[in-house]
């Protein structure tokens, strides 16, 4: 379920904003419980409870005392601006280097992506 | 639902007491029962094979078997429940006061047993005309009415205790040290001697051991029978100081 | 509300041994610990501590604040649940189960429920039992016995993987339904790393680290790329281990490296790596290791 690399607590932050960016989790939606989250991942409450912690300090979730964790009203707009920002760097930048490794030019990348453009939107 | 039959902190070690002593009771079962009619059976057996007369009691074997088991029972009882009592949460001082109560109860469960099977054989014996007598070194002990037969059986609950005493005291410093046995040395000849004070037996043993038992053969029972509670509360004051210090051993690994 | 544990100055000997050296610990309530350490690390002498099974030759055990030996008020509501368990082996697997009800808070129903579970013959004898089916019996009693604190010592052993992982996802229900203290002392550290909040490291009768597990998971890095590159960017730094393969080197740091270093390693074609918890408590517990 969860990959050897990163802490937990982080994994499931990221999860929690991919499903945030990708619609599955609504602004103003309501979010699992940390002991719903601990009992399906099989994981230490506390663990699910830090991920949340982070996600309330970037402001992507808020918390309703007594009632839960929400999803706040601007965050799809703030993690698409984050996005945006990391983009080029995380996930470009990276890209080129493997593809200079494979030796596959700068020109072949572009046509790549050119073709792509329909999927894109 | 199980929450009612869980034990109430204060008083759960007065359960646990009264219960061992109720499990273990009904543990041996089938073993009193067995005895029961061995000692009932093998008279009339005897008799129809060898034709001699009955002339002394066969529960008395029975009956004095009984001693030792209660040590036997104190002392293996003692020495298996003390670390599965311990894991299960009990304190030492509320399983030490568990088998304070164990002990009498089981004693007095036995006793009750041991004089009704004397009250019965009595009647039992009646029917064919045999002696009930009791063997004790060179003169017998005629139990010739059932005044008798009570005056003799009463002696058997105290005695149970006397070697359930000594018989935990054995398995508490058997638990603690890896010599502990070697307590055996001086709880075994006190018990027996004691014991033998009670039942007003002649001095017994080799000769160089009857400056003991012939020490408690001339005490009258009343005294006897004092020292006995004396010594019972000894050897039950010291187990529980043995056990109040034990550590619970560690697994083998 | 659960139980805590604080140890003040405790020292354990065995004759002339000791087994726990001047150990201070303070574990907060409602957490799930894990206790590692090689074996005659002191993990077991310390749970025994704990369950008031020995009285320490010198030091303050105390759990909920107060004194835990010969303390009924305490030890009724704390378990230690032993390998292969605690019970009279002439036993039948429900009298050992039942006699959880001399704790106040023991629950027979959940028991039973769990046996069901993890199939375990009721009517057996204990000792006619599996060494598996042992261990599950005694985890059984310990998650029943609904203690304040409830410490399992290598309770895993015997089981099967299906039955540990069962075992594992029944206790952390049980927790999420009544938090309460639980210490694991196990070897199968990554097996049960995302069920613990802490982590305690026990090693030569001391402890060694006690911080929480995300921290000790990111205490280190495995560096493997190009000698030369590696040599380069772990200049400086604690190496806990290196391994080579042809020009290919492989370290392990125990400290986290900084943003610069990431950096510099993926700029010379370094593959950097997290190092497990398990390859890091093999590091820190090393004999060889000085000063550790």
């Amino acid at each position: 379920m969860f990959d050897d690399g990163t802490p937990i607590y982080r994994q499931i932050a990221d999860q929690i904003k991919a499903e945030i960016l990708g619609g599955t989790l609504q602004p103003g939606g309501k979010i699992m419980s940390t002991n719903q989250y601990a009992a399906f991942y099989q994981i230490n409450p506390a663990t699910a409870q830090k991920a949340f912690r982070d996600l309330v300090d970037e402001g992507v979730l808020y918390k309703q005392r007594g009632v839960g964790m929400f999803v706040a009203e601007d965050a799809r707009d703030k993690l698409v601006g984050d996005f945006r920002a990391r983009f080029f760097e995380d996930v470009l930048k990276p890209l080129i280097a493997d593809a200079r490794q494979a030796g596959i030019s700068l020109p072949e990348i572009i046509d790549y992506l050119r073709a792509q453009e329909g999927a894109l939107k | 639902m199980p929450a009612d039959t869980n034990l109430k902190l204060p008083t759960r070690r007065y359960s646990i007491g009264f219960g061992v002593a109720w499990e273990a009771h009904k543990y041996f079962k089938w073993w009193f029962a067995v005895i029961i009619v061995l000692a009932m059976v093998t008279p009339p057996a005897v008799f129809q094979f060898s034709s001699t007369e009955i002339e002394v009691s066969a529960w008395e074997f029975a009956a004095y078997s009984g001693k030792i088991f209660s040590a036997i029972v104190a002392g293996t009882f003692l020495y298996t429940m003390f670390p599965n009592a311990l894991a299960q949460g009990l304190t030492r001082r509320e399983f030490a006061t568990s088998m304070g109560l164990f002990g009498p109860v089981w004693s007095l469960i036995l006793g009750a047993l041991a004089l009704a099977g004397f009250i019965l054989e009595h009647l039992w014996y009646g029917l064919f005309d045999w002696n009930q007598a009791i063997q004790r070194g060179d003169r017998d002990l005629a139990l010739d009415s059932l005044g008798a037969v009570l005056t003799h059986g009463v002696t058997y609950p105290l005695s149970y205790l006397l070697f359930f005493a000594g018989g935990a005291l054995i398995g508490a410093a058997c638990y603690r040290w890896d010599g502990g046995w070697l307590i055996l040395v001086p709880v075994a000849p006190v018990v027996f001697s004691l014991d033998f004070a009670l039942t007003r037996a002649d001095p017994w043993g080799p000769g160089w051991f009857r400056w003991l038992t012939g020490l408690s053969g001339d005490a009258s029972s009343p005294v006897a029978a004092a020292a006995m509670v004396v010594v019972i509360a000894a050897l039950a004051w010291i187990g529980r100081a043995i056990l109040l210090e034990t550590p619970v051993r560690a697994k083998k690994a | 509300m659960s139980f805590s544990v604080t140890l003040r100055d405790v020292t354990l000997k065995y004759g002339d041994t000791e087994a726990l050296s001047d150990v201070d610990l303070d574990l907060e309530a409602d957490k799930i610990y894990g206790l590692l350490g090689r074996n005659g690390a002191g993990k077991t002498t310390l749970l025994s501590l704990l369950a008031a099974f020995r009285r320490p030759t010198a030091g303050e055990v105390l759990v909920d604040g107060r004194p835990v030996w010969e303390n009924a008020e305490v030890v009724s509501r704390v378990a230690l649940v032993r390998e292969g368990g605690d019970f009279d082996d002439t036993d039948k697997v429900e009298a050992a189960m039942k006699s959880g009800e001399i704790r106040p808070d023991f629950d027979l129903d959940y028991a039973l429920e769990l046996a069901e579970k993890f199939e375990l013959p009721l009517d057996r004898k204990i000792r006619d039992l599996s060494r598996g089916k042992r261990s599950v019996l005694a985890a059984i009693c310990g998650l029943a016995a609904r203690a304040e604190l409830t410490m399992y010592d290598e309770v895993h052993l015997g089981m099967d993987a299906p039955t540990r992982d069962g075992f594992y996802k029944a206790l952390l229900a049980e927790y999420l339904e009544r938090p309460h203290t639980v210490i694991l002392s196990t070897h199968l550290i990554d097996e049960v790393a995302n069920y613990l909040e802490e982590v305690v490291i026990l090693d030569r009768g001391g402890i060694l680290r006690h911080e929480p597990i995300e921290t000790l998971q990111g205490v280190g890095a495995t560096l493997t790329g190009p000698a030369g590159a590696v040599d380069e960017v772990v200049a400086g730094l604690e190496v806990l281990a290196e391994q080579r393969l042809g020009g290919t080197k492989s370290v392990t740091v125990g400290t986290e490296l900084d943003a610069q270093s990431r950096e510099r390693a993926a700029a010379s074609g370094i593959e950097l790596g997290p190092v497990g918890l398990q390859d890091l408590f093999i590091h820190l517990t090393e004999p060889d290791r000085t000063g550790a």
